[in-house]
């Protein structure tokens, strides 16, 4: 006896077949798939929706990288044993990664901290919009990577590995649950006009995922998508009856080739292109928002402005569907190795305001509970000095051992403080939080078990996880 | 309904599926070596058995071993499944330890095992040395067994088969009572052919003769032709170059800086498959051509210079120790590990890499093996006298080049010393003269500051010579005092350099080689961890074939001054008696052309890979091949010129049913153009295409949009623009294989059909449809500019007789004239198109004074349209 399989049912029934049973039955096919078994199959993806392991909370993610490594013991993990032992020779051992510049001085943060909002969460002064919404806000403050520098640890919080070449969090994503819009990428990225972070374009590969899941580069500056303008004679009229035409000959050529799914892909590749033309275009067009909500955002301020339109395209995206956006800093912006005095104010600026407002703007509009806001760097800074040449001059050198992130919407637990450092902010001590960790959450919190989410790849089966153990942080979430 | 479990079951059923876990055949009890240790293997044994001292003395590679049982007593009680402490373990999650535990599956296997009484089905060694044992039933895998000439099918289902090729797939075929489709049309089997030889569609003049052609060899011809095309190498040996991580830029570091002179090695390899040059020669010549040549390497023959390019394949993993930031430690051991895990993916078709760690958990790859092919390049891959990626150089100048260069170099510099005699005249002049400027009494002063070294001058001296700025004659200054000077010292430099162009050009090569009598001991390492060296490994092959074909190395050094382990290497891989190589590269072949291999993973021929759909095919081409001696191109004709490959790819529903993914091969595959064939085709159909052969990359940039498109960056460290970047008229359209493969700036036509990623190497690239696949078909510049030479081209060839402009371009892009319908449908979007267009606004006025081009015709725009709706075609796109 000879089982039906999929593809045969479908030949079976060739184009009698609609869209939605089509789905339904990828759908069967990968709920019942027996994970441990590499698929022969001929490789074809989409982004079609694909069903959760469980029932998700969260259907977006707005990541806002904040590459370079800001001072948790600065914003949001106040140590008052270091404003104690300031200047004073550090009472232990520190791992120091710039061992030229290295101190062993205390540095008491320079900043004040105060218990803000109903939760009374601790915020230093550096960031006073965050603290009007820390009510919203979930603190963890146990993150910690333990690989040395910056390029390793982003990947490590990236793909959960510490090497390049491997998928990144939104392309797993997209992989596991496909696309919510038919009109918009499903995984976008916002670099910094002034420079990639560092680690560049690989923030948003696929790596050995197949290239579909790749992220869409949103550039800072106009065309902001790239090959979305019809060359000026084709637009219009014209272009759409060149799609009608390609789309007659397609079909023409389909119906000599039943049952060839690639083809009736291709044509729906079309559609979906057509459509971002002018979908892509609306979702980056901010003439439409109210003078308010600008305002709120710092659009018209020179020193969030740019931040400020990236944070607020972000929303316009994921409000139309879109399933993953990073917003990154420019190069090693949050790196203080000096004059932190000076630089982490500047950062500060730049991103308090329009971060808290895409906060609150999500949660204005409803769109808070099913979006997942995710802010912090690959790593956090240490409690000496580093480059004591003078007040203006110290900084803090790396720190992956023990760092802050924050969280909001998405099914966190909100106005909530999880883990500890120890009490000089070196090592996360308390609930500690991996990479591993955080990314299971993360796909908890869309509805997949990051165990199960995984891809044959020359006879292995690969995850995000990379074979460690992601816990879920159950205490996090609601 | 569907049944639930049902879909991964047929695929086991009708290929063997390869998992462990699968379920023994029904009601024969599992049998120990291949059901039972397998999962011990897979789960147990890294800790019980293979380490030196078995975690509670629990040892599990033995039926006896197993039933003796360790600290907490005997781990099998033979017939009593649940009073067994195995099984309760194992049930209870407690073992093993981690994230990984056996599925139920597995434990029902070994319930069943130890219900049937625990047997064993043949006696097993008496002794078993520490660590990893590899037995008879390794040793009996398919994939290691010796390829014998399997016997052909009798044929009585078609008289049609007398290609063995078909007798082999008609036998299975009709086992399930299925026999082949029709064959193809002519016109789908020389598009078909012309895209998979050469990777170009083919030409109507080329569709004609082919179809006009009523002889009975006509297709035999047009195969022979394809084959003898020079096109042939650069189609085919860009598939060797997936398998060997080809790139043009060192990767493993952000920089990605350039990897000059790899492309030496690209031309090598064309050259290689044009001249159909015996593949044990080429394995040879790439994993050992060093050995073959003896230094120094200068007045080499052809044939001697090719084997030296050749090692450029052991110079294709990414090497990011060339960077000023490389942990080099650990960067130097991935380059090692890298190319180890090429090589075997290449000619093994074993995942070798996965025992980098650990004793490869699936397949009879203790770890020591993987340090024994690292072994194999320790000494040209010296870790501790480490030659830098740019530093890897080799001069070609011949004796009289370098005789000639020193002639010259005399001559040059007779000219340098002159100009700099006069130089220092200029400069002494102009002081003068500057000097006399002065009043009296300061000249002599003036004179000694000037003349002593400035580091040495008092405060006195160097305040007069700021006070007298003028006094600072130099010769980078003089130009500014006296123009005429300055002028005829240029000349002068314009001779000498003019002189220095005379010399020979120096051509490098990126070479691979050792250094004589530096032998490096390798190490096994602990965990892969290369801080934690453990024994020392001498260089050997799999061990698992070790009874059967040892790898035998050179007693002492090679006359090349090498330890010959390298040709040691090469000449045990192209053993006619080695079970792996042959079967791996005709796979590999039958891959390319089928669109999936008899083995459907490639680079794995291992237990977790898929096993052979034609087990006896893949022996009869892979014994043919070698005895044919190694001819990749009889290995085409072998392959192309039988039935299977010339079939329809029309579905049957009877098929469908039996064999979905058509692995029985009932019919052709339809596929999509990989990245090269698109941008290629598009080239060839618009009449663009340069088939200018060889020679440096043609260089890529980021463009102002930030997409990779292929011009001579010409910009400062902020992006600003400094000038041209434009390549020479006519290289933008040169092949894609020509296009430079920077690991970090893939070519954005390229990229987005799925080029291959050099990560380290591509065993298969994906297929993938994505929407900006059709974003840049759309709207892209590349293809609007072959858009419009396409319909240039068209009406220069048709015409402008509309129904002509048609055809033609039916027959360049599709091979085939159009239909009444198609005819019909074409002209009436040409008409609608064409009224558009019309409609649109009138163009600027050029501003006053310049010379605007004139604007196209509404009639141009409307075939430009119509050309690129054709370019964005899924006929075009995909091959039948």
């Amino acid at each position: 006896m000879h089982p039906f399989t999929r593809r045969q049912l479908l030949h079976h029934s060739t184009f009698g077949i609609g869209s939605v049973a089509l789905a339904h039955l990828l759908n069967q096919e990968r709920l019942l798939a027996d994970p441990a078994k590499p698929d022969l199959e001929p490789k074809h993806y989409d982004l079609k929706l694909k069903p959760t392991h469980f029932a998700p909370k969260a259907k977006a993610m707005i990541s806002l990288f904040m590459q370079g490594g800001p001072s948790h013991v600065d914003l949001l993990d106040p140590k008052p044993k270091l404003t104690e032992l300031d200047g004073k020779v550090f009472p232990g051992t520190i791992k120091f990664d710039n061992a030229a510049q290295a101190s062993s001085k205390v540095l008491g943060s320079p900043w004040k901290f105060a218990k803000r909002g109903q939760c009374g969460t601790e915020v230093s002064e550096l960031l006073p919009h965050l603290a009007r919404i820390i009510d919203d806000i979930t603190v963890v403050r146990s993150m910690h990577t333990d690989v040395n520098n910056h390029v390793q640890s982003i990947h490590a919080l990236n793909t959960g590995r510490i090497v390049s070449g491997h998928p990144v969090l939104g392309s797993w994503l997209c992989y596991g649950l496909g696309s919510e819009s038919q009109e918009l990428p499903a995984f976008v990225a916002l670099p910094d006009p002034v420079s990639l972070a560092v680690s560049g374009v690989e923030h948003w590969s696929n790596g050995w995922l197949p290239s579909v899941y790749q992220g869409t580069v949103v550039r800072s500056r106009e065309p902001r998508i790239p090959n979305l303008d019809p060359p000026p004679h084709l637009k219009g009229d014209s272009q759409t009856e060149l799609l009608k035409y390609l789309d007659e000959l397609n079909r023409d050529h389909l119906a000599g080739h039943p049952g060839e799914l690639d083809l009736e892909a291709r044509i729906a590749g079309y559609e979906l292109a057509a459509k971002m033309q002018t979908a892509a275009k609306e979702a980056l067009d901010l003439s439409r928002e109210t003078v308010k909500t600008k305002a709120m955002y710092g659009l018209h301020d020179p020193a969030t402005a740019e931040y400020g339109t990236r944070c607020l395209i972000a929303r316009r995206l994921v409000e139309r569907g879109v399933r993953f956006v990073q917003v990154f800093t420019s190069n090693q912006q949050w790196d203080n190795h000096g004059s932190i005095r000076s630089t982490l104010p500047a950062v500060c600026k730049k991103t308090d305001k329009p971060c808290a407002a895409l906060v609150s703007d999500l949660k204005q509009r409803g769109l808070l509970d099913t979006t997942l806001v995710g802010w912090g760097g690959e790593m956090g800074r240490l409690p000496v000095i580093q480059n004591d040449a003078g007040t203006t001059k110290v900084g803090r050198d790396h720190n992956t051992y023990g760092f802050t992130w924050w969280f909001a919407g998405g099914g966190f637990k909100p106005g909530m403080v999880y883990g500890a450092t120890d009490e000089f902010g070196h090592h996360a001590v308390e609930n500690k939080v991996s990479q591993h960790d955080f990314h299971a959450t993360l796909l908890h919190l869309f509805g997949l078990d990051a165990k199960k989410l995984v891809y044959s790849r020359t006879g292995a089966e690969l995850s995000l996880l990379n074979g460690h153990d992601g816990r879920v942080v159950k205490e996090l979430l609601q | 309904m569907v049944p639930t479990a049902l879909p991964s079951v047929a695929l086991i059923v009708l290929f063997g599926g390869s998992v462990i876990a699968a379920e023994p055949p029904a009601k024969a009890p599992p049998a120990f070596n291949t059901d039972v240790r397998p999962i011990f293997k897979a789960y147990c044994t890294e800790c019980h058995g293979e380490a030196e001292k078995p975690k509670g003395a629990l040892d599990l590679r033995l039926q006896r071993f197993i039933l003796k049982g360790g600290k907490s007593g005997p781990a099998v009680t033979a017939g009593k499944a649940d009073e067994s402490l195995l099984i309760e373990r194992v049930k209870s999650g407690d073992m093993p330890p981690g994230k990984k535990k056996l599925t139920a599956a597995e434990i029902e296997t070994l319930r069943k095992w130890i219900a049937a009484g625990a047997k064993v089905e043949a006696p097993e060694p008496e002794t078993l040395s520490i660590g990893f044992p590899i037995t008879d039933d390794d040793r009996r895998y398919w994939a290691f067994q010796p390829i014998t000439r399997s016997r052909v099918p009798a044929t009585k289902t078609t008289p049609a088969a007398s290609n063995p090729v078909d007798a082999f797939l008609l036998a299975k075929l009709s086992d399930r009572g299925l026999s082949f489709a029709p064959i193809a049309d002519r016109v789908t089997i020389i598009r078909r052919v012309t895209f998979d030889l050469i990777g170009l569609p083919p030409t109507p003049e080329e569709v004609d003769a082919f179809v006009n052609d009523k002889t009975p060899e006509a297709y035999a011809k047009l195969v022979n032709r394809l084959l003898a095309s020079p096109q042939y190498g650069e189609r085919w040996g860009r598939h060797w170059l997936d398998v060997a991580g080809y790139a043009d830029s060192e990767g493993g570091a952000p920089e990605d800086p350039i990897r000059t002179n790899a492309w030496k090695y690209r031309d090598y390899v064309i050259r290689s498959f044009n001249a159909d040059k015996p593949f044990d020669r080429f394995i040879r010549e790439q994993l050992a051509g060093d050995e073959l040549v003896k230094p120094p390497y200068a007045e080499l023959s052809a044939a001697d210079l090719d084997a030296v390019v050749a090692t450029g394949f052991l110079r294709m993993a990414p090497d990011g120790s060339g960077v000023a930031s490389a942990d080099q430690k650990l960067a130097r051991n991935q380059v090692l590990t890298e190319t180890v895990k090429i090589t075997a993916s290449a000619f093994l078709g074993m995942t070798v890499g996965c025992a980098q760690c650990h004793n490869h958990r699936y397949d009879p790859i203790p770890q020591t093996d993987f340090y024994r092919l690292r072994a194999a390049f320790e000494p040209a891959y010296n870790l501790t006298a480490w030659v830098a990626p740019a530093s890897r150089q080799v001069s070609l100048y011949t004796v009289a080049d370098k005789k000639k260069a020193t002639e010259i170099e005399v001559d040059a510099a007779k000219i340098d010393a002159e100009r700099i005699k006069k130089q220092d005249e200029f400069i002494e002049a102009t002081f003068e003269k500057e000097l006399a400027k002065l009043p009296m009494e300061m000249r002599d002063k003036a004179k000694l500051a000037r003349n002593t070294l400035a580091a040495k001058r008092t405060p006195e001296q160097k305040k007069l010579m700021q006070d007298h700025p003028s006094l600072n004659v130099s010769a980078g200054s003089l130009y500014l005092y006296d123009s005429k000077a300055a002028a005829e010292l240029k000349k002068m430099t314009e001779a000498a350099a003019e002189v220095r162009k005379k010399k020979p050009v120096e051509e490098f090569v990126r070479v691979l080689t050792e250094v004589p009598g530096k032998v490096p001991t390798t190490f096994l390492h602990h965990r892969g961890d290369p801080d934690q060296p453990k024994d020392a490994v001498s260089p050997g092959g799999l061990a698992v074939l070790d009874g059967t074909l040892p790898l035998k190395l050179s007693e002492k050094p090679l006359a090349t001054g090498t330890t010959g382990r390298r040709l040691a290497l090469a000449n045990w891989l192209t053993d006619p008696k080695h079970p792996l190589t042959a079967r791996v590269l005709v796979n590999r072949v039958w891959m390319l052309h089928f669109g999936k291999g008899l083995v459907g993973t490639p680079g794995d021929f291992g237990r977790l890979g898929e096993k052979p759909t034609h087990p006896e095919l893949l022996d009869w081409l892979a014994a043919e091949f070698v005895e044919k001696g190694w001819s990749m191109k009889a290995l085409h004709r072998q392959i192309l010129l039988s039935n299977a490959y010339q079939q329809s790819t029309m579905r049957e529903t009877a098929k469908d049913s039996v064999d979905p993914d058509n692995r029985l091969l009932g019919r052709f595959t339809v596929r999509r153009l990989d990245a090269e064939s698109v941008r290629d085709g598009m080239l060839a159909v618009s009449g663009k295409l340069n088939l200018k052969a060889g020679g440096p990359p043609v260089p890529v940039m980021e463009d102002d949009a930030g997409l990779i498109v292929i011009g001579k960056a010409n910009r400062d460290g902020a992006q600003y623009k400094l000038g041209d970047e434009s390549v020479p008229a006519g290289e933008e359209s040169r092949r894609s294989v020509y296009v430079q493969m920077r690991r970090s700036k893939p070519l954005g036509v390229l990229a987005a059909f799925d080029w291959a990623t050099a990560e380290p190497n591509c065993e298969v690239r994906n297929s993938s449809t994505a929407t900006p696949q059709a974003l840049l078909l759309l709207n892209g510049d590349f293809t609007a500019a072959q858009a419009e030479a396409f319909a240039e081209r068209v009406r220069k060839e048709a015409g402008p007789e509309l129904k002509s402009q048609v055809s033609q371009a039916w027959r360049l892009i599709y091979g085939q004239t159009p239909t009444e319908k198609e005819l019909a449908g074409a002209v009436r979007f040409l008409g609608t198109a064409t009224e558009t267009f019309r409609k649109l606004p009138a163009q600027p006025l050029p501003k006053a004074g310049t010379k605007a081009p004139e604007p196209p015709t509404p009639e141009v725009r409307a075939l430009s349209a119509f050309c690129q709706a054709l370019l964005s075609s899924n006929r075009f796109l995909y091959v039948d």
